[in-house]
């Protein structure tokens, strides 16, 4: 059934659905959107890094007299652009387009069941994601605007900030229950609706790293949300559970009890932001082991060893968090405790990656847009990860803590990391969902862009951070002696992010111009061997995904075997 | 009319993993729950054992009345076993009537002790311990009561589900029980933590 993705009644086809590919695709849109509004956050940001203090250009005028008079960015409404930015990328951005969508949308039909072990429940965690993500979004308007101390909302800060974090924890208990329903679901839907045949080791990758994603999201985010519980009874009810004992604020006592622990919130906070860390970037190496075996023609290179790496990974996740609270005097015990299993953690991903690279080796390499996204995330990704590692070394963490450098290394992590593998599975799922393949030539376009531009933003970070050029910096660092041979590389930076503004708007045109006039994709367009293009027909049936249930015979990369009719074996092909 | 059922192992337990899928992810549920509670519990222990003073519990609260408390819940825990065991239909909505009126019970009798505690001026800016006191039996109340209307639901469509999938009725029920289970343990933790050390 060949039909086109627009004409059904959208209003049943879209929003009332409780089928995962429909759930999938709205996860899909909404963080789309949110990627680009956390983008655009940044965009506004980075004027001011580049050119303090002069008025924003084109929409200055409509950013309101309280925020930026005369177009002029102030420093409080900076604080929220900062903030903001770094919730809706991390929260409503990149972990619902890496787990909401592509889980959402490939678990089933990757393991060839008929949909989620739950589908209302489904379709309820994708409204509250939406709601939630909404409620973010309300804090602009909300009285001194929005959440103001940045994503970690660090208390005292937080406790005493403007109603916005009240409504950034009132949008973050939406997104935390969100995602339990969506993890509970995924967990459960692959441990129990694996076709027949689909042994545990006969899995695709991806579906391996979105299955421990899951337990990762499932066992940190309620910390989280026991900290937000907490934070919210200290603005709301005046409790004092992260207020010390006569704190002073502006020259003025703060009133509260005391007796309460700031340090309390980072360790809940980080004991579910590190994981997080790995929920980022799980998935991504999920996507890009499936685009790698595909276009290599080749077994993913020790797909076992990468299977218990991930779950190594996974449980390592959860004993590293406090490295990033090294200089809140922590004993040299507790700091030498996670230093080890900070480098301890670097072992597993780094067994993934070299995997990923021998897997390349004596293939017959397709260099097919998804493709040149997927190979490139492996050096960025790594760019990220071993600048990371100074960070989660004590002595080296002391002068590099809170500077550029750890922005820089972050973002290596998941903006030409985890970001990029994204790309790679859109442009490979693409045909899937539609039954178009994405122009090729503009996809190009993309990929040279992405990679110029992004480079071109976050490799100075480095320069600046070792520089000693602190991060959060209203007017980037000029008020410091130090960094002033350092901020006119802003200037290159905020150039840098024009340039990847304009070629996403390629991405955009493309996405939405193929939808109608890209090349017919026929069912199997990459010739690849899982269930999702072998088993099922392009674009899917509307509901239940295959026309009669899929048996496995095979591992999930039967790609080049010797004596086999063609370069590929389908793991659902009859065994004799 | 039997319902057609699009989704495998809703109501029988998939040959492999010995299990249906509400049984698992409701396991998975309350993994996610612990570490709620574990959480707040584990804030409980950093904020007492770094504080200047901290109150004698069992002098601010009402101890005799969180034991009648304590009583009524494991009562209704045992309500909720007979309930999840037993093969009488009728004798299972009786369970089940039980264990929401015990619910009830509880739930009334939490909210005597709130408003004695309210009356006598106690609030929960007045110290870190009265804070997480307010916190942790609100949110427990609130799990009791997410479980009395799942459980009143499930009773007040008990003749109608027996009637047209039974196995899925009771695997519901089962799996209600063992949410129940758990909030009645959380409760035994909350009472030992808050009132008896």
């Amino acid at each position: 059934m060949r039909h086109s993705i627009i004409r059904k009644p959208l209003l049943r086809k879209y929003f009332i659905s409780t089928d995962h590919k429909v759930v999938g695709l709205q996860y899909a849109v909404t963080s789309l959107v949110f990627l680009l509004v956390g983008f655009l956050l940044m965009l506004l940001a980075r004027w001011q890094l580049a050119w303090p203090g002069t008025p924003v250009p084109l929409v200055g005028a409509w950013l309101g007299e309280a925020n930026a008079p005369g177009g002029v960015i102030l420093p409080e409404f900076y604080n929220q652009l900062i903030a903001m930015h770094g919730t809706i990328m991390v929260f409503l951005a990149v972990v619902p387009l890496a787990v909401g969508a592509f889980g959402n949308y490939l678990v089933p039909l990757q393991i060839g069941a008929s949909d989620m072990a739950f589908p209302r429940l489904n379709a309820a965690s994708f409204w509250l994601y939406l709601l939630g993500g909404l409620v973010m979004l309300a804090g602009f308007v909300a009285p001194g605007g929005a959440a103001n101390s940045g994503w970690t909302s660090y208390p005292p800060l937080a406790d005493l900030a403007t109603t916005g974090q009240t409504v950034w924890l009132a949008g973050m208990l939406c997104i935390i229950v969100s995602s339990l329903l969506g993890s509970v679901n995924l967990i459960t839907t692959v441990v129990q609706l694996r076709a027949p045949g689909l042994t545990w080791f006969r899995l695709p990758f991806f579906v391996w790293a979105q299955l421990v994603t899951a337990f990762l999201l499932l066992l940190a985010f309620p910390p989280l949300q026991a900290a937000a519980l907490l934070q919210g009874m200290d603005r709301l009810a005046g409790t004092s559970f992260f207020l010390p004992t006569g704190l002073v604020v502006s020259g003025q006592a703060v009133a509260a009890a005391g007796d309460g622990s700031p340090l309390l919130w980072q360790h809940l906070f980080w004991f579910l932001a590190h994981p997080e860390v790995y929920v980022l970037i799980l998935p991504a190496m999920g996507i890009v082991a499936e685009v790698i075996a595909n276009n290599a023609r080749r077994p993913l290179w020790g797909y076992r060893t990468m299977v218990r790496a991930a779950l190594f990974l996974g449980f390592m996740s959860f004993t590293v968090w406090a490295h990033h609270m090294f200089l809140t005097g922590m004993g040299t015990v507790l700091s030498g405790f996670f230093q080890a299993t900070t480098m301890i953690i670097s072992v597993p991903s780094i067994v993934v990656m070299t995997a990923l690279l021998l897997s390349l080796h004596r293939g017959s390499i397709r260099f097919t847009t998804p493709m040149l996204f997927a190979l490139a995330f492996i050096p960025m990704f790594a760019i990220g990860g071993l600048t990371g590692l100074p960070l989660g070394l004590a002595t080296t963490d002391v002068p590099l803590h809170d500077t550029n450098y750890v922005v820089g290394h972050f973002h290596y992590v998941v903006a030409p990391g985890t970001i990029f593998a994204l790309f790679a599975g859109i442009y490979h799922w693409y045909p899937k969902v539609t039954g178009r393949l994405l122009h090729d030539g503009l996809g190009r376009i993309h990929f040279v862009g992405s990679l110029v531009a992004m480079n071109g933003i976050f490799l100075p970070m480095f320069v600046q951070g070792l520089g000693g050029v602190n991060r959060r910096l209203y007017d980037g660092g000029l008020q410091y002696a130090h960094a002033h041979g350092l901020a006119g590389l802003n200037v290159g930076m905020s150039y840098a992010a024009w340039l990847l503004a304009a070629v996403q708007l390629v991405f955009v045109v493309n996405l939405l111009m193929s939808l109608r006039s890209g090349r017919m994709a026929g069912d199997n367009p990459w010739q690849a061997t899982t269930l999702e293009w072998t088993a099922a027909p392009t674009p899917p049936l509307a509901h239940g995904n295959f026309a009669s249930p899929p048996r496995v015979f095979h591992p999930a990369y039967e790609y080049s075997v010797p004596g086999a009719a063609a370069d590929f074996t389908p793991q659902n092909e009859e065994v004799g | 009319m039997r319902r057609v059922r699009t989704i495998p192992y809703s109501a029988t337990a998939r040959p492999d993993t010995g299990l249906t899928n509400a049984r698992l992810a409701m396991w998975l549920f309350l993994a996610s729950e612990a570490m709620l509670f574990g959480a707040l519990f584990s804030s409980y222990v950093l904020l007492r054992t770094g504080a200047v003073a901290w109150p004698r519990q069992g002098d601010i609260l009402d101890v005799p009345l969180a034991a009648i408390n304590t009583v009524v819940l494991l009562a209704s825990s045992g309500a909720m076993w007979t309930a999840t065991r037993t093969v009488n239909a009728a004798a299972q909505r009786r369970a089940l009537a039980l264990t929401v009126l015990l619910g009830l019970l509880f739930l009334g009798l939490k909210g005597v002790e709130w408003a004695g505690e309210l009356g006598r001026g106690l609030r929960p800016a007045d110290s870190n311990f009265l804070g997480l006191y307010f916190l942790l039996t609100g949110l427990h109340a609130l799990h009791v009561l997410g479980g009395v209307l799942a459980s009143g639901w499930l009773l007040s469509t008990a003749a109608s589900a027996m009637r047209r999938d039974p196995a899925l009725f009771v695997t519901r029920v089962r799996v209600a029980g063992l949410y129940w289970h758990f909030v009645d343990a959380i409760w035994i933790v909350l009472f030992v933590v808050l009132y008896l050390t």
